[in-house]
């Protein structure tokens, strides 16, 4: 006898009792079907978060001062002329940009809105990735001619400005006042990230504003994502010379958060992928006590099927591959609906659906394997029934 | 054909046993019809299971077609079983939840033939029954008789050394019981050797051999000198059976 006939026999038998065998295998559906859609949602989850971290701008780290507990901002940690050092020594940086914060009271033609100003210059664009809407954002030339600029955001125009270009017109702030030259778009970011309004003044414009000489942070690119681990390092050492402060600076780079993030949603995917397993093993288990259930109610049929000549191993066969045919079909309609669930959740939250070919691989050859480890102990009881006892049960 | 030598079976069941059959030596050659009677409880249903090879003497030899069958392992029992043995229980033993053609296969499933010789095989077997009508019924949906004619084609299907029937008429009524009987009988006429256990002796009395046990003991074993046609006593009652 073949395995193809076998299937036959197994898929008649599993017709002939339609619910039952639904029932049965109802946990292998509801595993497969949480397997699947569990690391679909993680997989687009990963996609879609290192899709907004992209947003920040590529390639991208940053160096702080490493303020020990107690110790106060110093102003000089930080210096115009460290950046020019850097990109001058350091080849593999290739935009690197001071950022200064400061929070202040803006006030246009049409409204006022307190934002949130970042002290910049020309680089920041590039490494941060900001478009522009109309205009543009500042210039290297700007600091150089002591120019009062100022950049806002399509938000922050909106509130001072209604809707329109409001290039060359004039912003107040701090009892001074700054002349519009370019408006930054907003990208629609789903995780909330730049839901803050910001506008961005030259830094020596903002130093001069507010008295201050100080630069809370740099923030730079390197020229490809491999070079961003020896940029982001040669910078510090740098900065450690020129500063004569070993371990004053702290750096970190985009690369680092995304592989912090690819690990909480690596092991959310783990922990949930585990409960979805367990649950299957207690499909499996499902399968395999109403296996025994079965054999016990076809005893007479496993006598009669001896008495016809079927071989122990036929029988064992049979229930074996009964067992899997169930397993696998369990495991089919898990597969349908746990991809409808990933993808129903994906639309809901706005993220690519993934569910990857191997997932559907793996998760079919993981409901057979139920199927065959479940369901060789119930054959193996079928396959060793005495023939005579079995004609004689009814 | 067939050749038991001094064969016995005892059953242990917990601490006491019973021996069932207490060595029995007989011949059968092929093409007899031999009925084996008895009282219930006398080792007939014992004899048989181990003519069939469901089961295993305790002691004694079996040579079946001229295989002496001790030596031989279970799986070598199954493919005896499925080539020269056709079985006819008093329960029918037919499979519930598959059609009339489907349970004729069978037999021919387990021999390894393929699909459609096997389709062609039992339509053919089924409509010398009779049957033609009714391949794809269910067994619940057959009479007793027409049960039992399916269960003969499926004994046939594998065209066997011989047919071993328990108790094949128990089940019915007696016409119906005639009927079968006129069956074998016309099986026995184009050549199978049938072996037919009852306790009824009018069914006996179709058959050209009678052996009589009694406590698991051979106490006589008979020709039959005018066996019964089954045949004609369905004609001479007024109705007629629907059996070619
Ligand atoms: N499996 C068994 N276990 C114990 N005793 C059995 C078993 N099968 C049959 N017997 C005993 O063997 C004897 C013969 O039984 P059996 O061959 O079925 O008789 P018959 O078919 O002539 O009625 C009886 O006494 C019966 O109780
Ligand atoms: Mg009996």
């Amino acid at each position: 006898m073949n395995i193809g006939e076998l299937v036959l026999v197994a898929i008649e038998s599993i017709k002939s009792n339609r619910l039952r065998s639904f029932l049965t295998t109802l946990g292998i559906v509801i595993g497969i079907a949480a397997v699947i859609a569990v690391v679909g949602i993680g997989q687009g989850g990963r996609a879609m978060l290192m899709q907004e971290m992209e947003k920040f701008g590529t390639n991208l780290f940053g160096i702080w001062v490493n303020y020990q507990e107690g110790e106060t901002m110093r102003p000089g940690d930080l210096q115009m002329t460290d950046i020019t050092i850097i990109k001058e020594k350091v080849p593999q940086v290739k935009y690197l940009a001071p950022a200064t914060y400061e929070k202040m009271q803006l006030r246009g033609e049409k409204g006022q809105k307190s934002v949130q100003i970042i002290g910049t210059n020309a680089d920041y664009a590039q490494i941060r990735n900001l478009k522009t809407r109309w205009g543009r954002f500042i210039r290297s030339d700007d600091a150089a001619a002591g120019r009062r600029v100022i950049v806002l955001d399509e938000k922050t125009a909106q509130n001072l400005f209604g809707s329109g270009n409001p290039v060359g017109k004039r912003v107040m702030l701090m009892n001074n006042s700054a002349v519009v030259v370019g408006v930054i778009k907003n990208d629609s970011s789903t995780l909330g990230f730049s839901s803050q309004q910001i506008a961005y003044l030259p830094w020596s414009f903002l130093t001069r504003l507010t008295d201050r000489d100080i630069i809370h942070e740099f923030q730079g690119s390197a020229v490809s994502k491999e070079e961003v681990e020896p940029a982001m390092n040669l910078s510090k050492k740098i900065l450690e010379r020129r500063h004569n402060s070993p371990d004053h600076y702290f750096a970190y780079s985009m690369e680092q958060e995304m592989e912090a993030a690819n690990k909480v949603t690596g092991i959310m995917t783990l922990i949930i992928g585990c409960i979805a397993g367990i649950s299957l093993l207690v499909g499996g288990i499902g399968v395999m006590n109403i296996m025994l259930v079965s054999v016990t109610e076809r005893t007479r049929e496993i006598g009669i099927r001896m008495a016809l000549g079927a071989r122990r191993r036929d029988i064992l066969v049979q229930f074996i591959i009964e067992s899997i045919v169930l397993c696998l079909l369990g495991g089919l309609i898990g597969i349908i609906l746990g991809y409808g669930g990933a993808m129903l959740i994906a639309r809901l939250a706005k993220w690519p659906p993934l569910v990857s070919w191997w997932t559907i691989v793996v998760a079919f050859i993981f409901s057979m394997a139920v199927g065959l480890f479940f369901g060789i102990y119930p054959a193996n009881q079928a396959s060793k029934l005495d023939p005579i006892e079995a004609l004689r049960r009814d | 054909m067939i050749k038991i030598n001094n064969l016995s079976k005892t059953y242990s069941t917990g601490s006491f046993t019973v021996p069932a059959l207490r060595g029995i030596s007989l011949e059968i050659a092929r093409g007899e019809f031999v009925a084996i009677t008895g009282a219930s409880g006398s080792g007939k249903s014992t004899l048989m299971n181990l003519l069939g090879l469901l089961d295993r003497p305790s002691a004694g030899s079996y040579i079946l077609d001229g295989i002496d069958v001790s030596g031989l392992n279970d799986d070598e029992y199954a493919r005896l079983r499925n080539r020269k043995i056709g079985f006819v229980f008093q329960a029918f033993n037919l499979l519930p939840r598959l059609t009339a053609l489907k349970n004729v296969e069978l037999p021919m499933l387990y021999a390894g033939v393929g699909l459609t010789e096997r389709r062609t095989r039992a339509m053919e077997e089924l409509t010398r029954l009779g049957l033609k009508e009714r391949i794809h019924h269910f067994p619940s949906e057959l009479s007793g008789g027409q049960n039992q004619r399916v269960a003969i084609a499926r004994a046939l299907a594998n065209d066997p050394a011989i047919v071993l029937a328990d108790e094949p008429t128990g089940a019915l009524d007696s016409q119906t019981g005639v009927e079968i009987m006129s069956i074998f009988q016309e099986l026995n006429r184009n050549g199978t050797t049938i072996v037919l256990v009852t306790h009824e002796l009018d069914i006996a009395c179709h058959s050209q051999r009678i052996i009589r046990l009694e406590d698991g003991l051979l106490i006589s074993d008979e020709k039959v000198t005018a066996p019964l046609d089954a045949g004609k006593e369905m004609r001479s009652p007024a109705e007629q059976g629907d059996v070619q």
